[in-house]
């Protein structure tokens, strides 16, 4: 803990320095366009990720006349239970709100998100491409990018040797290895198979080329139980039935022990997740490595994302322009978008950061000296941009953490659990006025 | 203070005996008004329309409401409280009464000790309860789990599927029981000593003193307590709600009505439909607590 | 207890008085082993925290140091945090206790138009489902613009109705109509009669109300969770359990685990001192309810 509280203060002053480094940086490089307000104007920015707030008085600095406070009303879910409350009390919404890619079709539904084109365009293609397109409508943009998550392997080294497991490259060759280390060392699991967390389910179908939804308008075409869906259930079945995955609920305190302690051998995760196990493992310390994600056929290239988020602007604002200007150079201003790979510890979303070698390549200890930041850089190059979530993403997370849960609970088969999930989406966006096809 | 207030308002206001009772209601009232009979009707009104995504909203009369009978994600949740409450309910006022006679009987030390001590989880907030209980229940880092794992005993499974209603169950009886038991308390000092004096002329023992006197005085209060308790079972929310994390896979979006309810107006935005479950709810509540008393009544008739 | 003294020198009193006593252990024990939980955590490093006995002491002795980080995580917000519970639950306590007097008072000893309505309203409020209240408040409340400020937590605090159905029990019990008959002969205005005759022999249901009222409001999780959005506005409940998901996500670092253990003790303790401190009030005036309903 000490150690700790010493980490923040130093990184407290590290930031000072950076900031004013950064003040330097960007007078010269500059935003490309100049809407500074004449009057005093305050913005209210709701984010649940640490020290926004660093970011957003870096802003200030540059922009004396508009000054941004943030909020977290909750994480994740909560956070949008509250946006979506002051937009049913019509009343209390911030000017800002955090956004992750797969919720930016549920506000946009609902008429809330901002057009921050305009302030948004000229940056565009500093931006991975993938990332703009899930946030932007041809010239229309809903949200702007800071942090992606794409998708990689990390594995435990130190397991793999002992039980002569290969770094898997395909899904073919995960099935097995998990097989082989259930024999091999009961009680130790390949994977965790984490159906409670709807997200990462999402993220392993969308490399798998499920793509469970198509809006335009009003008409919705919904495929959640095609082929590749009861493909993907069956080959996980499999798993489950030969008790060759464990089935812990994610992120709590007994499932992160279970990656310390060696109990889980691998994790198909997200390029945010190295930083995030560095500081939450005492234990496996430098046992750690990272790899391609599997892919389903060998030699494939191709990844999907997991996460990541955008700052979203409210039509309710009354300063939409000072709020595009805040939300514009909170991703794409070179200083404040490094502080949020180098202390929030976010994976990037600019090309600039992405192509720096000397950023991307640091070796990290944790992963026994490797640079695994590489491993997910050629992932966000090969994330596939065409998945689509839907208008109504939380109902369809809440509704699949659900079913599944229920069908590794002994309720039918997964694949089962897609067909009831398919039934219930359905009538849903029937009942919500869609046309469904 | 009282008297500071009564003289200030002697020489200025005489309210007499006709205005006295909408005086002193007022306060009250008003917030209850404001606070209750106000929301309800709103969400009354809510509850007959339907707001949709695509079409805005529209009045829809008693549709919601038809849609709720016919909603196994409601009724399971009822079906659930049941079984629930006929498992938390007897063991948490059961354990109440016995403890409260042996407070009673005057054969124990430290009765004042135990007296304040048993009220004490009452004073922990739902949240705090079922996070701490959440860590004890832990396979691995929740003590019961690690004295297994010492003594290489099978680990103590709190959160699966057969098991974890009981341990909802067991974080209630932890936070009621001593409430209860102080109520059944102070009921029994109330009865008159001269009974006892009485009863041991006749050779009764103090168990069957207990049992045959003391019991039959206190049934009244029993009653209300096992009313209130089947009410705030009905409308159990907070401890799966915060037990959510640890089992997210048996405790669903519509584990008990109530979290029905809030799944569906928070997460699905259904904000109508969500007021109608929450109305027949409150009328499966209202049927419960009268068929109960109604029982009650006739058996004590 | 004079009337067990004749009995309790006999050996088989002697006997059951220490068995009796043993049961009472037992279930003290099972009371005691989360406040004990929490206790012995508070004390523990967060390594320890996972990688010790939960129901001991580890060697690092961590209390000090916990507390401190509770106090200063996020610039100290936690004392906020703590400053607002107890403005809500005073407010809201002391609130609730006097009004749900008056009422019970004005049930208990007038007889006026639409008291039976008004009383089986109050009695069949306490029927409604918390969630069933809670959405249409915080959508009232968002058209008067008060959300998000403590009047949203408070103003809705103020409505007990079980503390007027026990105040009237109580002043049924307690309360002779000759009392009150004798200050109206005397000519005294009914105010008058309220506080200097009245609310003296209520003192102690008004007592327990009040604890009732306090207990629930520092204990509210769900309305402040819904009608708050800033942080400066939070109570206890709700900053703990959103430090809690951090702690859970693993985006604030796993340290916070210990430091939620230290804000669940400190938030408990408040209570179990005003328990302690009042206790004569209410044992006494929670009997009254029960008794007589």
């Amino acid at each position: 803990m000490e150690k700790d509280s010493k980490r923040m203060t130093l990184d407290r002053r590290q930031f000072m320095q950076a900031a004013g480094a950064g003040l330097a940086a960007t007078a010269v490089a500059g935003l490309p366009f100049a809407a500074a307000a004449q009057d005093k104007v305050e913005l209210l920015l709701w984010a649940w990720t640490p020290d926004t707030q660093v970011q957003a008085d870096m802003f200030t600095k540059k922009y004396p006349n508009i000054s941004v406070k943030v909020e977290n009303v909750g994480q994740g879910g909560p956070h949008y239970v509250k946006l979506r409350n002051a937009i049913q009390a019509g009343t209390g919404l911030p000017d800002l709100a955090q956004m992750e890619f797969n919720s930016i079709p549920s506000f946009k539904q609902l008429g809330v998100l901002a057009d921050l084109g305009a302030a948004a365009n000229p940056v565009k293609d500093q931006f991975i491409d993938w990332t703009w397109k899930a946030v932007s409508d041809g010239d229309k943009v809903y949200g702007i990018p800071w942090d992606s998550g794409p998708m990689g392997l990390l594995y435990r080294n130190d397991v793999f040797e002992k039980n002569k497991i290969e770094v898997p490259g395909t899904w073919d060759a995960y099935s097995e290895a998990s097989l082989k280390l259930a024999t091999d060392a009961p009680g130790t699991y390949m994977s965790n198979f984490g159906v409670s967390d709807a997200g990462w389910v999402a993220a392993v179908l969308w490399q798998a080329g499920w793509r469970p939804f198509h809006t335009e308008g009003t008409n919705i075409t919904i495929k959640l139980n095609d082929d590749i869906a009861k493909k993907w259930a069956a080959y996980w079945q499999k798993l489950v039935d030969a008790k060759a995955v464990d089935t812990k609920p994610m992120w709590t305190t007994e499932w992160f022990a279970a990656l310390d302690d060696g109990v889980h051998a691998s994790w198909v995760t997200a390029a945010w997740a190295p930083v995030l196990m560095q500081n939450s493992m005492k234990k496996s310390v430098g046992l750690w490595r990272a790899a391609p994600m599997p892919q389903w056929t060998a030699g494939g290239t191709v990844t999907s994302n997991w996460g990541g988020s955008t700052f979203a602007a409210m039509t309710t604002t009354p300063h939409p322009e000072e709020a595009a200007l805040f939300a514009t150079f909170m991703g794409s201003d070179p200083e404040a978008a490094a502080l949020w790979n180098s202390k929030q510890f976010l994976f990037p979303v600019l090309k600039s950061l992405i192509d720096d070698k000397a950023l991307m390549g640091a070796p990290n200890a944790f992963y026994g000296g490797q640079a695994v930041n590489e491993i997910f850089v050629v992932s966000e190059n090969q994330v596939d941009p065409s998945f689509e979530f839907a208008p109504f993403q939380d109902f369809v997370n809440q509704t699949m953490q659900d079913e599944m849960s229920a069908s590794i609970a002994g309720s039918g088969t997964l694949g089962d659990a897609f067909d009831r999930l398919q039934d219930k989406v359905v009538a849903y966006a029937t009942d919500q006025g869609y046309t469904v096809s | 203070m009282p008297d500071a207030v009564a003289t200030r308002r002697r020489g200025r206001v005489y309210v007499t005996k006709s205005v006295a009772p909408y005086l002193f209601l007022l306060p009250f009232m008003a917030l209850f008004v404001a606070f209750l009979i106000a929301p309800l009707c709103y969400a009354f009104g809510l509850s007959l329309f339907k707001t949709t995504m695509v079409a805005g909203t529209q009045f829809v009369g008693a549709a919601n409401y038809l849609k709720v009978f016919t909603d196994p994600s409601f009724w399971d949740g009822v079906v659930l409280l049941f079984k629930f409450g006929l498992m938390q309910i007897p063991i948490m006022l059961g354990l109440a009464l016995l403890y409260a006679l042996i407070l009673d009987s005057g054969r124990v030390y430290g009765r004042n000790f135990f007296r304040i001590a048993f009220f004490i989880p009452y004073a922990v907030p739902s949240v705090i309860a079922a996070l701490l209980w959440g860590y004890l229940y832990g396979p691995s880092f929740g003590p019961f789990g690690q004295l297994a794992e010492f003594f290489h005993l099978p680990k103590p499974q709190f959160l699966l599927d057969g098991t974890i209603l009981g341990s909802i169950a067991n974080i209630a009886v932890w936070e009621f029981m001593g409430y209860n038991l102080i109520i059944y308390f102070a009921a029994l000092q109330a009865i008159p000593q001269d009974l006892e004096e009485a009863s041991s002329v006749d050779g009764a023992t103090g168990l069957q003193y207990a049992l045959r006197i003391k019991l039959p005085l206190i049934m009244p209060t029993v009653i209300v307590t096992i009313i209130f308790s089947i009410i705030g079972t009905l409308q159990l929310f907070s401890e799966p709600y915060l037990m959510r994390n640890l089992a997210p896979g048996i405790i669903n979006s519509h584990y008990t009505p109530n979290f029905y309810a809030y799944t569906l107006a928070f997460t699905n935005q259904q904000y109508n439909y969500s007021a109608a479950v929450s109305f027949v709810l409150g009328g499966v509540v209202a049927v419960v607590s009268y068929v109960f008393m109604l029982l009650a009544n006739r058996r004590a008739a | 207890m004079a009337i067990v003294s004749k009995t309790a020198n006999s050996a088989s009193f002697r006997n059951s008085r220490r068995w009796l006593t043993v049961a009472l252990a037992l279930y003290f024990i099972y009371t005691f082993i989360p406040i004990f939980y929490v206790i012995v955590s508070s004390t523990k490093s967060n390594a320890d925290l996972f990688g010790t006995f939960g129901l001991w002491f580890s060697g690092d002795f961590h209390f000090w140091q916990n507390l401190q980080d509770l106090f200063t995580y996020q610039d100290g917000i936690f004392s906020r945090w703590l400053l607002n519970t107890i403005l809500y639950s005073v407010v809201s306590g002391v609130g609730a206790a006097l009004f749900a007097t008056f009422a019970g008072y004005a049930f208990s000893k007038f007889e006026f138009v639409g008291k039976k309505l008004s009383f089986a309203l109050v009695l069949g409020a306490v029927m409604i489902p918390q969630t069933a209240l809670v959405i249409p408040i915080f959508l009232l409340l968002s058209k008067v613009g008060l959300v998000n400020t403590p009047w949203a937590v408070i103003l809705p605090s103020l409505v007990f109705p079980p503390g007027v159905f026990l105040m009237k029990v109580y002043a049924d019990d307690a309360l002779s109509n000759e009392l009150i008959e004798a200050g109206r002969v005397d000519g005294a205005g009914e105010v008058h009669i309220f506080f200097n005759i009245a609310f003296r022999l209520l003192t102690p249901g008004f007592a327990t109300v009040l604890i009732l009222a306090f207990v629930a409001t520092w204990n509210n999780y769900f309305l402040p969770l819904v009608l708050l959005n800033s942080s400066d506005n939070f109570p206890v409940t709700v900053g703990l359990s959103q430090w809690y998901a951090l702690a859970t996500s693993g985006s604030g670092g796993a340290v916070l685990f210990s430091i939620v253990m230290a804000g669940s003790l400190v938030s408990i303790v408040p209570v179990i001192a005003a328990f302690l401190i009042m206790q004569r009030y209410w044992q006494g005036g929670l009997g009254a309810g029960g008794v007589k309903a």
